[in-house]
């Protein structure tokens, strides 16, 4: 009921957030109901059909890509020291946002099967009646536990990963075990104890004019405000991310060359290669994933990198710090879109079945969608540092400028890397 | 209109404030403050120090009233020259200090200048020079999550002396701190204040904080009182009522 509440309650934003999460469960549901009804009218085949079951993995992934993107964003599931005081922690809050995810997700299952059976002539009244009943085995009863299944994945996986996400950290009983955190905090403690060492409690009477002595105050505060949390490090995986890139590359290269076995049933239009090329493009969309969050470090680095101004500095120095959270969606995006342009070029340009291109839609739409919410999660979570610039001073054009400075960075090393991975990849199509 | 008397910097008429939610924040609180003077505003919580603060340096506009900075009205100013007022005239600091995480220590000091447009340079040295004198010089090159508290607010003290502003509000800048590390970051800012000729406009609810101003108005309930007569604390309320034995 709670989630509810709180989903009722958010704004105009945050529910177009949670409406773009529906949709695609939806397209995603549907999918799913199309290779089951596959399944239903080719019994016969059942390679095929679980071909397409699992060509609806890319869909699925993205969906709960963006889901777990818009969950960390909702302002509505964010630990509040309102909730906190009724007994609303982060573990329950937990809850409540993987229940609000559930519930987006649940919504856009219903949707498909609505569609699903309009589609298939078992709903009637409305335009496009059985439009696809040969397609989607109308003579054939739908399995209801089957279809069950398939409708209850994207809610099931959705809510699990963003509770598995969201889990609250720090809250287990190894305050001193071996993760980043709690060794930061380890490490502060044993800072103020080594400062708080000697000369305490003298207070030196400085005249007006002078400049007062220092006088620690020996274990005076302990903490009742949370500290500055810890910057997060560096992302360090650039080299795996280049190596799989490369790895990739060469395997679909050479792939490319090899005698062809058939290899694995490709949607629609794609030339079904050999098994090499698939894997080789596998191995450079998670490359790319990977190394994404290093190179936006990187750009940051080298943003701020010679005698920077406060321009540059603000704009790189942003970079460094986002980079863990924009850098992975923006190398999905990349990865999509170098496949969307090493598709471009394919022999017929009508080839592209309404499901294969629904699935593209799902895909794109998800990974673009994820990085915009990355985008605004960031945002938020730089609000106060920018209240603090504009109460400084800093005029609302220098903190515009330092963004497009930032979003122009990005995109002069993503262009153009996404263009190169995308010729590199389209070759062995082009033989 | 009245024009203001000449020697005062920073001088309010009449001021009236009250809240969004409209809650009454001040209720007819004149001041004037001299040039290079240090002036205390005094009061328990709620009394309405900070709303005074906000108005007296234009980040939000009273609801009534009169304010003149060096007789020039700030009261008919739009929000743009305001703000430009704030960034060239006024330096603030807040009960918290809101430093950039992600620039270090002496990038933070020096980034108002640097926002001004003076060189990298010349930005640094004197963020170096600042951070010395408020005896944080050793943290230059730290991150703002390494200093404990007291030296983070000593840096944001720097951080707003450093373009050398007409005059400096400090809204409770010692209120996280301890009682030994809040007299030496008062101490800090006094000095410093001082021997710059910047006046200072600071607030606290205790009576430690007037003990480093030339002079001090006490608020209470968003007016200005001299004297606070307030009845006496009252036994425990209601307990005779409550005990069945009495």
């Amino acid at each position: 009921m709670l989630a509810l509440r709180l989903t009722r309650g958010a704004r105009p934003a945050v529910q177009l957030r949670r409406l773009l999460v529906t949709a695609a469960s939806a397209g995603t549901g549907f999918l799913l109901l199309c290779a089951l009804g596959y399944a239903l009218s080719h019994p016969d085949s059942p390679g095929d059909a679980t071909a397409r079951l699992a060509w609806c993995l890319p869909p699925l992934a993205a969906t709960v890509h963006l889901a777990v993107a818009v969950a960390r964003t909702d302002p509505g599931t964010r630990p509040r020291p309102g909730l906190a005081a009724v007994g609303l922690g982060p573990a329950r809050l937990m809850l409540v946002s993987a229940t609000t995810t559930a519930l987006s997700c649940v919504l856009g299952s219903m949707l498909a099967l609505l569609v699903f059976l309009h589609l298939r002539g078992d709903l009637t009244g409305m335009p496009f009646d059985g439009a696809a009943e040969e397609a989607l085995a109308a003579g054939t009863p739908l399995p209801v536990p089957g279809s069950l299944t398939l409708l209850a994945l994207v809610p099931l996986i959705a809510s699990a990963t963003v509770a598995f996400v969201l889990r609250p950290q720090g809250l287990g009983p190894a305050p001193d075990g071996g993760t980043g955190r709690s060794y930061g905090r380890f490490g502060a403690r044993v800072r103020e104890a080594v400062r708080g060492t000697p000369g305490t409690g003298q207070e030196p009477a400085s005249a007006p004019g002078t400049v007062a002595v220092e006088a620690p105050a020996a274990g005076a505060a302990p903490d009742t405000l949370p500290a500055l949390p810890e910057p997060s490090p560096a992302p360090k995986g650039l080299p795996w991310g280049v190596a799989v890139l490369a790895a990739g590359l060469a395997v679909e290269t050479y792939a490319a060359g090899a005698s062809d076995d058939g290899g694995p049933a490709l949607p629609a239009a794609l030339p079904a290669g050999p098994t090499g090329v698939l894997v080789g493009w596998l191995l450079t969309a998670v490359g790319l994933a990977l190394a994404a969050p290093g190179l936006t470090h990187l750009c940051g680095l080298l943003l701020q990198a010679v005698r920077p101004g406060a321009l540059r500095l603000l704009a790189g120095r942003g970079l460094m710090a986002e980079a863990a959270r924009i850098g992975r969606p923006l190398g999905v995006v990349c990865a999509v879109a170098s496949a969307a342009y090493a598709m471009t070029p394919l022999p017929e340009p009508g080839s592209f079945g309404p499901l294969t291109a629904l699935g593209a839609a799902v895909v794109t739409g998800c990974a673009v969608a994820t990085l915009l919410t990355a985008a605004v999660e960031a945002r938020q979570d730089r609000a106060g540092t920018t209240a603090a610039l504009q109460r400084l001073g800093a005029p609302a054009s220098a903190l515009r400028a330092a963004a497009a400075l930032r979003a122009g960075a990005l995109l002069a090393v993503f262009g153009p890397l996404t263009l190169v991975v995308a010729e590199l990849a389209a070759l062995p199509l082009a033989r | 209109m009245v024009a203001p008397p000449d020697n005062d910097v920073l001088w309010a008429r009449a001021l009236h404030y009250s809240y969004d939610d409209g809650s009454p924040g001040l209720s007819g609180v004149s001041l004037g403050v001299q040039e290079g003077e240090i002036l205390a505003v005094v009061g328990p919580r709620g009394s309405g120090k900070t709303a005074l603060l906000r108005c007296l340096s234009g980040l939000t506009p009273a609801g009534g009233g009169e304010v003149w900075f060096n007789s020039v009205p700030v009261h008919t100013m739009g929000a743009q020259a305001r703000d430009r007022l704030r960034r060239d005239r006024f330096a603030w600091i807040g009960p918290t200090p809101s430093l950039v995480p992600e620039l270090n220590v002496w990038e933070n000091t020096a980034l108002p200048l640097m926002l001004r447009g003076s060189g990298r340079r010349q930005a640094k040295t004197a963020a170096l020079e600042w951070l010395e004198r408020l005896d944080v010089g050793d943290a230059a090159r730290k991150r703002p999550y390494q200093l404990v508290r007291a030296e983070r607010q000593r840096v944001s003290i720097a951080r707003a002396l450093a373009p050398a502003p007409q005059v400096l509000f400090a809204d409770e800048p010692t209120a996280p701190l301890h009682r030994a590390d809040r007299t030496q970051v008062l101490r800090t800012l006094t000095a410093a204040a001082r021997s710059h000729g910047i006046t200072v406009v600071l607030t606290g609810h205790d009576p430690e904080c007037s003990a480093f101003a030339d002079r001090t108005i006490a608020l209470l309930d968003g007016r200005r009182v001299n004297t606070v007569h307030l009845p006496p604390v009252p036994e425990t309320e209601g307990r005779a009522a409550c005990s069945l034995s009495a």
